[in-house]
C-alpha cells in the first residue's frame, strides 16, 4: 500500500496517495489557506498546492500559525 | 505631536505588542487584541493536527488592522529558527519574524549563541528580524551590528509576571542601542509596562499578563493606559530621585514666631 509520512507519522493510503498536496490537504478536510506545507525540506507556496504532485514515500510537514506570544 | 516608533520600514503609532497566546478563547482574544491598540500580535507555527477537526485562530484576526509578527517558538537552535521564519514567510509573504531559539523548557531562556547565528543567516536572507534575547547589553550589540531591525530584551522569564527583573541592564540596552528596544517577556502589571517605557523602551510586548486575567479585554485597556503613561513621563524630563526631602510647600512666612 502506498504511503506518505505527515507530520512525522506514516499515513497509508488504501487508494493510492492523493495526486496533489491540493488533494490531500482536500482528504484530510484542512482548508489550504490556513496552512504551509514542505516535502521533503523544501517549502510550497500556497498557489502551488494544486500543481505540486506527490510522490510515494515523501515526508510532508503541514504547518500552521497558532496562538503564541 | 506625532511619536511614532519606526521599526524597519514601517510607522507604528501603539508601542505596545501583544501575544496571542494563551486565550481562554478566539472571540476573548480578539476583543483583548482590540481593546490594546495594538497593531503588532504575535503567533506561533505547528503541526497541523491531521487527526482532529481544526480550529483556525488566524481568522479571529484583522490582518488589516494588525500586523502579524510569527515567532520561531520552538527552535531549539539557528536551523530550526530558520526553517520556521521560512515556513512563516511562505505562508504570509512578510518577512518580519520574531526571532526565538528557547531550548531550556524551565526558564525559556534565550540560547544567544543560536540567536546570533540565526539573526546572521535570516539578515542576509532578508528578513526583518526582531531577536528575543536575555538582557545582555554586549549581545544586543552584536546583533545591532549584524543588521536587525529592533532587539528584544526580556524584563524576566516568559510568562513569570515578575516584571523588570532586568531592569539595571535594560537601561544600558537602551542607552546603548541605535535599534529600537521592545522589552519583551514577564511584564506582569501593567506598572511594570509603564515602568519598561519610563526607562526608554520604545515598546513593549505584552502576553501572559492580559490573556490570563480575569478581565483580558479590562487588562488590556490597562497596558495600553500604561504604555502611554510611561512614554509620556519618558518624554517630559522626569525629575531625579534625591535620599533627602525637598520641600514641596514654602519655608517661610510660617504662622508661629520664630525662636531669637
Amino acid at each position: 500500500m502506498e504511503s506518505l509520512k505527515i507530520n512525522g507519522v506514516k499515513k497509508q493510503f488504501a487508494a493510492g496517495i492523493p495526486a496533489t498536496i491540493a488533494v490531500l490537504l482536500e482528504q484530510l478536510r484542512i482548508e489550504a489557506a490556513t496552512v504551509v506545507a514542505e516535502i521533503d525540506g523544501q517549502i510550497i507556496e500556497c498557489e502551488k498546492f494544486a500543481e505540486t504532485k506527490l510522490h510515494e514515500g515523501q515526508s510532508i510537514e503541514l504547518v500552521r500559525f497558532v496562538p503564541g506570544g | 505631536m506625532p511619536d511614532k516608533l519606526v521599526i524597519a520600514d514601517r510607522e507604528f503609532n501603539s508601542r505596545l505588542f501583544v501575544g496571542t497566546g494563551k486565550f481562554s478563547s478566539n472571540e476573548i482574544m480578539a476583543e483583548a487584541l482590540e481593546k490594546s491598540g495594538t497593531e503588532v500580535v504575535t503567533v506561533a507555527l505547528r503541526r497541523v493536527d491531521i487527526e482532529n477537526e481544526n480550529d483556525d485562530m488566524l481568522a479571529a484576526i484583522d490582518r488589516n488592522k494588525y500586523l502579524l509578527l510569527p515567532n520561531t517558538s520552538g527552535a531549539r537552535d539557528a536551523d530550526e529558527a530558520v526553517r520556521l521564519s521560512k515556513l512563516a514567510r511562505a505562508a504570509t509573504g512578510i518577512n518580519w519574524v520574531k526571532l526565538e531559539v528557547t531550548p531550556d523548557p524551565y526558564y525559556l531562556l534565550p540560547d544567544p549563541v543560536e540567536t546570533l547565528k540565526a539573526a546572521e543567516i535570516l539578515v542576509k536572507n532578508d528578513f526583518v528580524v526582531l531577536p528575543y534575547i536575555n538582557a545582555d547589553p554586549i549581545l544586543s550589540k552584536k546583533l545591532e551590528d549584524i543588521g536587525v531591525a529592533t532587539v528584544m530584551p526580556l524584563a524576566s522569564p516568559i510568562g513569570s509576571n515578575q516584571g523588570l527583573k532586568a531592569r539595571a541592564a535594560l537601561e544600558i540596552i537602551i542607552e546603548q542601542a541605535n535599534v529600537p528596544v521592545v522589552v519583551d517577556a514577564g511584564l506582569g502589571l501593567p506598572s511594570h509596562a509603564a515602568e519598561a517605557m519610563e526607562i526608554g523602551a520604545d515598546a513593549v510586548l505584552v502576553n501572559t499578563a492580559i490573556a490570563t486575567a480575569a478581565e483580558p479585554a479590562r487588562m488590556a485597556v490597562a497596558f495600553k493606559l500604561a504604555v502611554e503613561a510611561g512614554r509620556l513621563a519618558r518624554k517630559s524630563g522626569a525629575a531625579p530621585a534625591g535620599k533627602r526631602a525637598s520641600a514641596s510647600s514654602p519655608l517661610t512666612g510660617f504662622l508661629r514666631d520664630e525662636q531669637k
